[in-house]
């Protein structure tokens, strides 16, 4: 669509599962605006009743999704942002401090992807379990929880090939070696980077944004629920003592109903 | 301005750790160049001779510890170290473990830098340099510092940091059920790490002395091989079982083991 702001959020929302990404996205919608109470914020579901005026200053509906895997559907913010320059961020997020710093480290770029992930130590994550594809297939560490871009041919061509790989993921999981059955959005992001040029589409590493990533391989907690085994604050929110900023990727879905 | 070193010794049934802090106390000054003031139970005599100032309190035990070394479960008399900020006649201060043995000038480097507050992040085992060496503690790792090396400027910094580990020390309990510590004694190290924790504003943002602490196991065996020029030794036994030793000289050491650096004080 044509861009009608020139900059905001937008997060992408569908329920096809057991997992209430609304809810997560509304959650998410919330703890940004107590950061940012003007951020204009762009919900994008598949949930006709999904529109909530005090959280999303616009709410699109897309009914025909690809139901069989959700993330499939990604490239469709490219088409749906309101806004000429984008920060895509995943629903099931909360953000923990101001991010608006942001900004003016993206603007000078078409499209940036977050690279690598931190723990809630604020330490970089040095755990590789979850990213063994990546590292076999020499992929760059992108991770799409984060993503910018400005209306441009360079992001035009990014989600245009976000699309096709997704499409035709049974073509191009022959170029990886044990690639997934269903393509995750991650890899998919790290497809298309990689066929464009990692430079095109990141920051050097550790420069960029970086997510918390509450995943038990990546943080020292042995329970699969870190909410059950770590102390916990909300606002402001603190994991096991330690403040906490940026992004967190909270992993437990329903963290926020605990 | 003043400056000096603080080192608490307080003696228990196997250690004789006023000896071991006039030891250490000599070598301070001698590469140091400032003077020494111990916090003490002991009444001796010689104190005065030992140390520039003498600080009388009471023992205050953190539980009982085992010593591989001695083979043997000892006091520890360790928990008054929180008081280091209130009983300090410095300005400056530079808080040592009497097991700290000092045999260069690089403290100095400590003691110039613009900090209020410093003390070590990381330590190896001089064994096995490039191996992980207790850089954590807890459940879930909490990172650790060390208080076996403190300095602190009297400052509001300082005081909060001491003001911290004191309430830590006060509700210890609690504070090993939220970091998941199995040990019951209490600990200087871990009360140091919580309370910089929560000085730092919980962000764990903390300056640091920017090396590690080279550290000796109770396992490891060390001698004065020569002493001048000082060269120390270390023995120990290899993944192989087989006895390895390494030499340093001009390197400050951290003394786990009492019982071989005793064996060096006797000696000298």
């Amino acid at each position: 669509m044509k861009p009608v702001e020139e900059r905001g959020y937008i997060i992408p929302a569908f329920n096809v599962g057991s997992v209430d990404y609304v809810d997560c996205a509304r959650h998410l919608a919330k703890t940004l605006l107590m950061h940012h109470p003007d951020a204009r914020i762009c919900l994008l579901t598949n949930q006709a009743d999904a529109v909530d005026h005090n959280l999303f200053a616009y709410t699109h509906v897309v009914e025909d999704i690809d139901k069989t895997n959700p993330w499939a559907n990604d490239w469709l913010v490219f088409h749906h942002t309101p806004f000429r320059q984008t920060i895509k961020l995943e629903a099931d997020m909360m953000v923990a401090s101001k991010i608006d710093h942001w900004w003016p480290m993206f603007e000078h770029r078409d499209v940036v992807i977050s690279q690598g992930c931190r723990t809630f130590y604020d330490t970089p994550a040095v755990s590789r379990k979850y990213r063994k594809l990546f590292d076999v297939n020499g992929l760059p560490d992108v991770y799409n929880a984060v993503t910018y871009w400005r209306l441009s041919k360079t992001a035009q061509e990014f989600f245009k090939l976000v699309r096709e790989i997704f499409s035709n993921w049974q073509c191009y999981k022959t170029l990886l070696k044990f690639p997934e059955e269903v393509p995750s959005t991650d890899v998919v992001y790290a497809m298309a980077a990689q066929i464009m040029g990692p430079d095109t589409v990141t920051l050097p590493k550790h420069t960029g944004p970086q997510i918390v990533h509450m995943k038990s391989g990546i943080n020292p907690f042995s329970s699969a629920k870190w909410t059950d085994e770590l102390v916990w604050e909300y606002n402001p929110m603190r994991i096991q003592t330690v403040a906490q900023w940026g992004l967190v990727h909270l992993n437990v879905k329903d963290w926020h109903h605990e | 301005m003043t400056t000096g070193a603080l080192i608490f010794a307080f003696n228990n049934e196997k250690t004789d750790y006023v000896q071991m802090a006039a030891w250490s106390a000599e070598r301070i000054r001698r590469y140091l160049n400032i003077p020494v003031a111990v916090v003490t139970d002991a009444t001796d005599a010689g104190l005065h001779q030992q140390f520039e100032k003498v600080i009388f309190a009471g023992a205050e035990t953190g539980g009982s510890r085992y010593f591989e070394d001695y083979a043997d479960t000892v006091s520890w008399h360790n928990a008054g170290r929180t008081n280091a900020y209130r009983l300090s006649p410095f300005d400056q201060t530079l808080v040592l473990d009497s097991d700290y043995v000092v045999c260069s000038d690089q403290l100095k480097a400590v003691l110039n830098a613009p900090q209020d507050f410093l003390a070590h992040r990381t330590a190896f085992n001089v064994a096995w340099p490039a191996d992980p060496f207790l850089d954590t503690f807890g459940r879930n790792q909490f990172p650790m510092w060390w208080a076996t090396v403190m300095m602190f400027r009297k400052s509001a910094t300082a005081q909060y940091i001491f003001d911290a580990m004191t309430m830590i020390k006060s509700h210890w309990q609690h504070y090993r059920t939220l970091y998941g510590i199995t040990e019951k004694n209490y600990r200087n190290d871990y009360a140091l790490s919580i309370a910089l924790g929560i000085v730092s504003g919980h962000t764990l943002k903390v300056d640091s002395i920017p090396w590690p602490i080279c550290s000796v196991m109770p396992d490891t065996e060390l001698s004065l091989m020569s002493a001048d020029p000082e060269l120390w030794q270390f023995k120990y036994a290899g993944t192989d079982g087989k006895p390895k030793s390494v030499g340093i000289a001009g390197q400050d050491f951290h003394a786990m083991g009492k019982k071989h650096l005793e064996a060096v004080i006797e000696a000298c």
